[in-house]
């Protein structure tokens, strides 16, 4: 029977077919092999959080209380100075403070008093202004809260909850 | 004594299993990011312990099924 070969395949007879094909056996171990890895990631991850490597934020100076009047709103940044967020006093005089990074796409929010909402003018996203949570728009994740405590005359902040 | 036929099935029922608990891993790892950037540090261990048992269960599949395939070459070496 003629050999109908062509000629290179004597000078490469690697067939890639056959250099791609991975047994069940192979693909079992691998799959193994990647449990252990992740069983490792969350090791690490529950050693982090017990050991409190964590970064921690800063307890940061915000505004006096009085410098905000009900339906107000100022700008300040938390934990550093490349993180905006906005404080906003609704009609009762709550307070309560946000990242003023739309969870779209980044834009800056602003706050609409007369609606009680933050909004992205970027494509007109909407978030409540006393939690925070999506209301209208492309957002499907809420605003990260700020959390604030009134110490004598001064707003301070002390943390995040995402 | 083991055969081939029971094999082919066997081995694809454990690749099933193991994909199945990887998936589920994948999860908790997710979970476990998740819960410590809100600074939740209560769940990290469980979701740990959680994530080994489940590696010990799919290195358990794995062992099994080798030595299943061990036994099935010896007896066809022998018969």
């Amino acid at each position: 029977m003629a050999d109908d070969r062509p000629r290179w395949r004597e000078d490469f007879p690697v067939r890639w077919d056959e250099d791609n094909y991975m047994t069940r056996r192979e693909l079992a171990k691998f799959m193994t092999l990647g449990s252990g890895l992740l069983a490792g990631v969350s090791g690490l991850v529950a050693f982090i959080g017990i050991t409190g490597r964590i970064p921690t934020t800063p307890i940061t100076r915000i505004a006096a209380a009085d410098e905000i009047p009900p339906g107000g709103s100022l700008l300040f940044r938390y934990p550093t100075d490349e993180d905006p967020c906005i404080l906003v006093r609704d009609a009762s005089g709550k307070l309560d403070a946000f990242s003023q990074v739309c969870t779209h796409l980044s834009c800056a929010i602003v706050h609409r008093p007369d609606e009680q909402a933050l909004a992205c003018p970027c494509h007109k996203g909407s978030f409540s202004s006393s939690d925070g949570r999506p209301l209208a728009g492309p957002p499907t994740r809420r605003l990260p809260r700020i959390v604030i405590e009134q110490r004598g005359a001064e707003i301070m902040a002390t943390g995040i909850e995402v | 004594m083991e055969t081939r036929q029971q094999g082919l099935p066997l081995f694809s029922a454990v690749l099933v299993l193991i994909a199945i608990l990887v998936v589920i891993q994948l999860w908790l790892v997710a979970a476990a990011v998740d819960a410590l950037m809100a600074r939740q540090t209560t769940v990290l261990v469980p979701t740990a312990i959680a994530s080994i048992g489940l590696f010990a269960l799919s290195g358990g599949l794995l062992w099994y099924v080798m030595s299943f395939d061990a036994r099935l070459r010896h007896w066809n070496r022998r018969g």
